[in-house]
């Protein structure tokens, strides 16, 4: 155990540092610090090991099998973080003047339309640092439309039940109602509930497409006609645009206004948590509305282009202080280039993963289905899936006492990362897979045994996983009615 | 031809298991009518060779702040990160994780960023710190709507909150479109001419629901005024200060002057100005706040042999449990940039801050004799104490000057403040990080000499 505030060095053991140019410098008398941070007293070579020591106790893609649905954890390719390390990104500064900032706006300019394209829409900003961000951007974008058109009256947003959490908090943070309706039992839209709040108060419907139960809306061209008759907007949750790259587009399917997830779709990695990135895409009607600025291209006197500024007439201003997350822009281009006009391919192996799994695992030999205690069952009923499935461990649960957390438990013993669990809400017992394109069928398949395994294995084994990780199962109650949320850094 | 699918050349064997013919049967639950009828209008794939050349091409075009004298900050600040961070920090098990939803395998993300709360805590004054905020501007607009949250009932200016006038334009932006769903009333908070608070305003916002101001303020004054200021606003109104923290290891940290939330830019700490993002924002409270705040946030716990264990916790304040009745909508973070951060605090330690922020003092300083030196240079406030960036007023506009920079000396001069408030055309914020030595300085004050005779 590493305890990054028990190094006892010097208070400069860190990093030696050149001296101050100038020691003429007052702090006003009533602002001077009496007493310097606790931070570590070490050197770079303990720290070094430390942090070394907790990569050791993490779980990344590179680790292993993580197949979190709606996540995306696809493969990072590690040239993406070689260009960002480059000169000419990391030292740039966002205010510098557009000649400073040519190949970058170059870099974005290529990016807004690359995303268009592959959306159906006609202007994209990547100014959203984040999925929610995109969300909350859009909304504010369809707010200021109605008030401009003089329907400011248009107050609620319509949300499936099945909707990732981030649709209804983002709209309630731009000041919406929100509306929440039903799925159908078989987890598919419901258009006659979406019929039934659909009215002259309704500014949009949001919705993600494959849904989050990893299945395509076929009714969704006739759901966009319901929310578009009653004047109100249609709004794409990018989250699972993996599924359908190429294959079709939320322009196609009738949505206004969409966001996409660079660290999904586009392979930005995800950090721990971030950095994302959420730049959204909109149609011509809403475009004079989106954050500031975008970038133009433009035709000098001796015919070269010139990348600028563009304030939109209408902008909402700003949504993020600069030019949104350029690193995960630069990444996301280098992975785009990656595969060119092939990311329909990236799109159909995300789709093949997916439903090899789910063939796998629902399928189990004869021999080990007779060794199974209970079989999980389909969250939703379907013949294919698009990228992410979800099941349900509620038969496990019934016959067992072995719950889906349980079984995600015991998945991480296996090395692997556990699928999302208890999501979407809507299927008891949730367990949501995504494999995404870069597993190979070798991975797939020792997963589905795995997985089948833990079916077969002593229920009070699975039920007090994990055995053989770093620590085993975490008190979360404890923590919350406890919230030691530092370090003491007492002076020993 | 795509390297990045491990199952290329492997579909049929896959297919077939499934009982299937073609790529094309798993698409049938798409609909005639909404599909693409044309392949994407995109490029042919490239290699991972003719992607680095494009990617060297294009970066190199930049004219980047430190291949050059700089004195360009505003917000985002040249600063120098030791080679260890970006190293450490793009370690696979850190950099491709998720968000650490199992504990038990996320550990080391967990500690590093449990570790970051306290350090940003010790630096602060206060308590509690989230994982991270997107940047600046969403931490301040944040920390506005969570302050709303615990004093809106109690307030008699309900839903009212007092802001300075002299924030940056974009950050009052991102301030309106976080705000104004809730209906909130944003009023300013004027000042004196010498840059520093006018104490005998402040008064207006008792009763209201939060005061933000920044320490140091967009022209670089550090002002002693803003310790007087929890008293007069009192209790029920919460006051938010936004920092540079690396002044922090010279200034006081805004806890110890009352402040219930302290927000800013991370940046300075474990990344570059990087175009302006990723970057991370600081969010840290008094305990009052903890229930309303927003973000990630780390605890210790322990797992089911008693052994000390960390999880995140208060999950219930956020999206993916309360939905439309979250704290904020934020999911994805900053977490790898605020490791990075946690990593460059780490090995500064409390000496290495108090250097680094002496030498970033001392630039200023010195960056500041320089330029008054010359005819017909003035401060703008000649009577603060800076931090990092002061104000300068010229005999002629800003922009006609830094152009000159540009074109005749290859030096970034700084911002011409017009851009923010159109009627300060003549004046230039200076600003002179730990990045500057005594030479850039001297080619700064040369090159603005020879616009000015220029001139003359």
């Amino acid at each position: 155990m590493s305890d990054l505030f028990a190094f006892n060095g010097s208070q400069d053991a860190g990093y030696a540092q050149p001296d101050p140019i100038s020691d003429e410098f007052a702090i006003p008398a009533a602002l001077q610090r009496s007493k310097l941070p606790r931070w570590p007293r070490a050197s770079e070579p303990e720290i070094v090991r430390h942090y070394t020591w907790l990569s050791t106790r993490s779980h990344g893609i590179d680790s292993g099998f993580y197949p979190l649905g709606s996540c995306t954890m696809k493969h990072n390719p590690r040239v993406n973080e070689r260009i960002v390390q480059m000169p000419g990104m990391n030292d740039l500064h966002a205010l510098s003047p557009a000649s400073h900032l040519q190949g970058m706006m170059a870099i974005f300019h290529e990016m807004q339309e690359m995303l268009a394209h592959c959306a159906g829409m006609d202007t994209v900003t990547l100014q959203p640092v984040a999925g929610a961000q995109g969300e909350f951007t859009a909304m504010r974008c369809v707010q200021e439309y109605h008030r401009d058109i003089g329907q400011e009256n248009r107050d609620k947003v319509i949300v499936p039940d099945s909707a990732h959490g981030t649709n209804p908090a983002s709209a309630a943070m731009c000041g919406y109602e929100i509306i929440e309706i039903p799925s159908l039992d078989n987890g598919r839209l419901d258009l006659d509930a979406l019929r039934a709040v659909v009215g002259d108060d309704t500014a949009a419907m949001m919705i993600t497409n494959p849904s989050t139960l990893g299945l395509f809306e076929p009714e969704i061209a006739e759901a966009a006609e319901i929310v578009h008759e009653a004047g109100g907007q249609m709004y794409y949750d990018g989250a699972n645009f993996n599924a359908i790259l190429g294959k079709t587009n939320p322009g196609l399917m009738g949505f206004d206004a969409v966001h996409y997830n660079l660290h999904k779709t586009f392979s930005q990695p995800h950090g721990g948590g971030g950095p994302g990135a959420g730049p959204i895409g909109v149609k011509a009607h809403l475009s004079d509305y989106l954050p500031s600025p975008l970038v133009i291209a433009e035709e000098d006197e001796e015919g070269e282009t010139w990348f600028d500024w563009y304030e939109p007439p209408k902008t909402i201003g700003k949504v993020q202080q600069w030019h949104g997350n350029s690193g995960a822009t630069v990444r996301a281009w280098a992975f785009y280039r990656r595969y060119g006009r092939d990311l329909e391919k990236m799109s159909e192996h995300a789709v093949l993963n997916a439903n090899y799994l789910r063939h796998r695992i629902m399928n189990p030999s004869k021999e080990v289905r007779d060794s199974i205690h209970a079989m999980p069952c389909d969250g939703a009923p379907a013949d294919v899936v698009k990228h992410e499935f979800t099941l349900s461990m509620t038969p496990v649960k019934d016959a067992t006492g072995v719950t889906g957390k349980d079984i995600a438990k015991r998945l991480l013993d296996f090395g692997y990362m556990a699928p999302t669990l208890y999501f979407p809400m809507i299927v008891p017992e949730c367990l949501m897979f995504e494999p995404t394109e870069t597993e190979s069928k070798e991975a797939i398949d020792q997963f589905a045994d795995d997985f089948l395994h833990i079916l077969t294995e002593d229920p009070e084994l699975v039920k007090t996983a994990p055995h053989d990780t770093p620590v085993k199962r975490v008190d979360e109650v404890w923590a919350a009615r406890n919230l030691i949320l530092r370090h003491p850094c007492d002076d020993e | 031809m795509v390297d990045q699918l491990p199952n290329l050349g492997r579909e049929a064997e896959m297919l077939e298991a499934m009982g299937m013919t073609s790529i094309d049967d798993l698409f049938t639950d798409i609909p005639e009518h909404v599909r693409r009828s044309e392949p994407l209008d995109l490029p042919p794939p490239q290699t991972e060779e003719e992607i680095l050349r494009e990617a060297r091409m294009l970066l190199g075009m930049n004219i980047s702040v430190d291949s050059r004298p700089s004195f360009l900050g505003a917000g985002l600040y040249s600063n120098y990160v030791p080679t260890m961070v970006p190293m450490l920090a793009t370690r696979g098990e850190f950099l491709t994780a998720y968000t650490p939803y199992q504990p038990e395998v996320s550990q080391g993300m967990l500690q590093a960023m449990w570790e970051f709360q306290t350090m940003v805590s010790e630096l602060v004054g206060l308590p509690v710190s989230n994982v991270s905020m997107y940047d600046a501007s969403t931490a301040a607009a944040e920390a506005l709507t969570c302050a709303v949250r615990v004093h809106g009932r109690k307030a008699s200016q309900k839903s009212t909150i007092y802001v300075s006038e002299l924030i940056p334009p974009h950050r009052m932006s991102v301030i309106h479109n976080y705000t104004q769903g809730a209906e909130i009333v944003v009023k300013t908070l004027p000042h004196n001419d010498d840059g520093m608070i006018d104490l005998t305003a402040v008064g207006a916002a008792e009763g209201a629901c939060a005061v933000y101001v920044e320490q140091p303020n967009s022209f670089g004054l550090l002002d002693p005024g803003l310790c007087e200021l929890k008293p007069i606003i009192g209790e029920n109104t919460a006051l938010i200060v936004g920092v540079q923290p690396v002044s922090l290891g010279l200034v006081a940290p805004p806890g110890d002057y009352g402040a219930d939330i302290v927000v800013g830019e991370g940046q300075p700490f474990g990344i570059g100005p990087t175009a302006g993002g990723p970057i991370y924002g600081l969010f840290a409270c008094s305990e009052a706040y903890i229930r309303q705040m927003p973000g990630r946030i780390v605890g210790l716990s322990k797992d089911s042999d008693g052994e000390r264990a960390f999880t995140l916790t208060l999950s219930t304040r956020e999206q993916h449990i309360r939905r439309h009745r979250a704290t904020s909508n934020i999911c994805s973070n900053e977490t790898l940039i605020a490791l990075m951060g946690a990593m460059h605090m780490a090995l500064l330690g409390p000496g290495g801050l108090e250097k680094l922020a002496q030498r970033n003092a001392g630039a200023c300083s010195a960056t500041k004799s320089a330029l008054l030196a010359l005819d017909e240079v003035e401060l703008v406030h000649p009577n603060g104490s800076h931090f990092n960036e002061f104000a300068i007023r010229l005999p002629r506009p800003a922009a006609d000057l830094l152009s000159f920079l540009d074109d005749e000396c290859d030096i970034t001069g700084g911002l011409d403040l017009s851009q923010w408030w159109p009627e300060r055309e003549n004046e230039l914020l200076v600003c002179a990080t730990d990045q500057i030595d005594i030479e850039d300085i001297e080619e700064l004050a040369e090159g603005i000499q020879d616009w000015l005779e220029g001139y003359e």
